[in-house]
C-alpha cells in the first residue's frame, strides 16, 4: 500500500489483525474477522472502532457561539456545555459542505468533529469564515486519537476503566475522564444508532502512539466479557447504513441540501443570517423537488450507489448508498427519488444491473427500535 | 499447493479472473478460487446463468455479491451449462467455506477444450501469478 498513506495510532495492531485499506487518505482496517460477525457483536453487545482519521478543530473565543450560528445550520446558542449535537455546514446555494457532530466545551470553547475525506476544505472553511469574528480555529486532528465504542453493552465496557460516573452523561451530552488512567473526553454519540461513546484521547500526538494504544487495548480488554470485537470500516458503514445515516460523498454532497437529505431537523431557519439560509428558507417555502429516502429490497439483490429507481416505466431516482443488511438479511438503499413518489410503503424497482428488482421505500431506521438502537426496550 | 495464505489444488486449470475448472471427462465443474473468495469475503448472494445456457469462455456466466461488492464471474471455459449449484441460492457462504468442493457453480458440456486450455493456467502458473500481484 501507499507509502503517502498516514497511519493512525493503532497502526500496528490493525496490520497484524484486519485487511485494510486506503480511506479519506488513511490507511484504515476495513474488516478483522469480517463485516457481518462485527456489525452484530455492536447490534447485540459492544464493538470498537478506530475513527481517529476523522478531522478536529478547537473553536475558541468570545464570539464562538456567533461565529458557529453563523458557519453552521443548527442553533448553536442552545447548546449548553457538555452538551453536543449533529449539525450542518452549507454553502449560499444551501448545498451541504459537510455533516459533522459539535460538541460545546465550555462557554466559549466548542470541539467540531468532521468527516475524514473532508478535513482540509472544512478547515480551511472554517478559517476562512472566522476572520471577521473574533475566533481562534485550532486543526488538533493530529494530536487526539478518536475510538468510538458502540453497542447496548459499551457503557458497561468503559465504565470498567472510567474515573467518573458514565451514567450520568446522557446521550448527546459529553465529559471528561481518565480511562485507564489517560486523560480523555467522551461523548455519549455515534454512527451506529446504538447507544455508546466517542472516546476522544487528548494530547496524543500520531507521533507518540503509546497512551492511545493504551485505552484501545484497556477498552479491548475491558470488553472480553462482552464479547468485544474490533470493527472496521466495513462494519462502520453497514451499521450507519442501516441506522439511516448519510454518509457524506455518497447520500449528502455539496449538490444536496439538507432539506432534501431528510436533515431539516438541524436546520434552523429562525436564526439571524447563517451561510446559505436564504437558499434554503427559498427552497422551504417552494418545496423540495427529490427527498431522501430508505429502500428494502423485496427479492434477491443489493442495490448498490448510482443504481436507478424506477416506478411505473419512469426513473424516479437513484440509489446513494446500499448494502447488505447483516440484521434485516437483505438488501437496503438510501436513494433519492421525487417528491411525489416518496412515500412510505410506496413499492418501486431498482435496476440491479439488468433486472428491475421490486423493493419498497420504508421508514428509517431499517431495524425494529423496539429491537435494536439505543433506543431499544431493555 | 500452497502459497500465501491460499490453496490451490494440483489438479486444476486456473483462469487469471479467478475461476477454476476441474475436468471430469466431457464435462468441467468450475467454481472461484479460494484466492477470489478470500478478496470478496462475506459472500452473500450468488447468481449463475441456468442450466442449457451457453457460455463463451471469459465471457460473464454469473455474478456474486459480497457485502461490500458485486464482481462478475467469468466462464473459464466455453460449453453449455448442465447443472448449476442449486444449494448456493439458500448457503452463498459455501463459496467461502469450501470454494473447491461444495462451493462448486456449475457443471459445463465443453465445447472445445483443448482450445480453451491454451487460455488457462496450471496451479503452480496461477500461484505465481497471485505471488506477483500480492507483491
Amino acid at each position: 500500500m501507499s507509502k503517502l498513506l498516514k497511519k493512525t495510532h493503532l497502526h500496528e495492531f490493525h496490520k497484524q489483525r484486519a485487511k485494510m485499506t486506503e480511506f479519506g487518505g488513511f490507511e484504515m482496517p476495513i474488516w478483522y474477522k469480517g463485516i457481518i460477525p462485527e456489525h452484530m457483536a455492536v447490534r447485540n453487545s459492544v464493538g470498537i472502532f478506530d475513527i481517529t482519521h476523522m478531522g478536529r478543530a478547537l473553536i475558541t473565543g468570545a464570539n464562538s457561539v456567533g461565529f458557529l450560528n453563523y458557519v453552521t445550520t443548527n442553533d448553536v446558542a442552545a447548546l449548553e456545555p457538555l452538551s453536543a449535537h449533529y449539525s450542518n455546514m452549507c454553502n449560499e446555494q444551501g448545498g451541504i459542505k459537510d455533516d459533522f457532530v459539535l460538541s460545546r466545551l465550555g462557554k466559549e470553547k466548542f470541539l467540531i468533529v468532521y468527516n475524514a475525506a473532508n478535513r482540509t476544505k472544512d478547515y480551511e472553511w472554517l478559517a476562512k469564515n472566522a476572520k471577521p469574528f473574533s475566533v481562534k480555529v485550532e486543526d488538533v486532528s493530529d494530536n487526539i486519537a478518536m475510538f468510538a465504542v458502540q453497542g447496548p453493552n459499551a457503557q458497561k465496557t468503559l465504565q470498567k476503566i472510567a474515573d467518573s460516573d458514565l451514567n450520568k452523561i446522557e446521550r448527546f451530552k459529553c465529559g471528561w475522564t481518565k480511562l485507564a488512567g489517560v486523560e480523555g473526553f467522551v461523548s455519549r454519540t455515534g454512527y451506529t444508532g446504538e447507544d455508546g461513546f466517542e472516546v476522544f484521547v487528548w494530547n496524543a500526538p500520531l507521533a507518540n502512539p503509546i497512551s492511545a494504544v493504551e485505552v484501545w487495548k484497556a477498552i479491548l480488554e475491558a470488553g472480553e466479557e462482552f464479547g468485544i470485537e474490533p470493527c472496521g470500516l466495513g462494519a462502520r458503514d453497514t451499521l450507519r447504513l442501516e441506522a439511516g445515516m448519510c454518509l457524506y460523498g455518497n447520500d449528502i454532497d455539496e449538490t444536496t441540501t439538507p432539506l432534501e437529505a431528510g436533515l431539516g431537523f438541524v436546520v434552523k431557519l429562525k436564526k439571524d443570517t447563517f451561510i446559505g439560509k436564504e437558499a434554503l428558507t427559498k427552497q422551504k417555502t417552494d418545496g423540495v423537488k427529490r427527498k431522501r429516502v430508505g429502500l428494502i429490497m423485496l427479492e434477491k439483490g443489493i442495490p448498490r450507489p448510482r443504481y436507478e429507481v424506477w416506478k411505473d416505466g419512469e426513473n424516479i431516482g437513484h440509489v446513494t448508498s446500499g448494502t447488505f443488511s447483516p440484521v434485516l438479511e437483505r438488501g437496503i438503499a438510501i436513494a433519492y427519488v421525487s417528491v411525489q413518489h416518496a412515500t412510505e410503503g410506496n413499492k418501486v424497482a431498482v435496476k440491479v444491473r439488468d433486472k428491475f428488482t421490486d423493493a419498497q421505500i420504508v421508514k428509517l431506521p431499517f431495524y425494529d427500535p423496539v429491537k435494536y438502537g439505543y433506543g431499544r426496550q431493555k | 499447493m500452497r502459497v500465501l495464505d491460499y490453496e490451490f489444488p494440483d489438479k486444476l486449470y486456473y483462469s487469471k479472473e479467478h475461476e477454476w475448472v476441474m475436468v471430469e471427462g466431457k464435462e468441467v465443474a468450475v467454481g472461484i478460487t479460494d484466492y477470489a473468495q478470500k478478496q470478496l469475503h462475506e459472500i452473500v448472494y450468488v447468481e449463475v446463468q441456468k442450466v442449457g445456457a451457453n457460455v463463451e469462455q471469459f465471457q460473464t456466466m454469473g455474478t456474486v455479491e459480497s457485502v461490500k461488492s458485486v464482481s462478475d464471474i467469468f466462464s473459464p471455459v466455453s460449453g453449455k451449462i448442465t447443472k448449476v449449484n442449486e444449494e448456493l441460492a439458500e448457503s452463498p457462504e459455501l463459496l467461502n467455506q469450501d470454494p473447491y468442493g461444495k462451493g462448486w457453480l456449475a457443471r459445463i458440456n465443453l465445447t472445445n477444450f483443448s482450445r480453451d486450455l491454451k487460455k488457462l493456467m496450471t496451479a503452480k502458473q496461477y500461484a505465481d501469478y497471485i505471488k506477483g500481484m500480492e507483491e
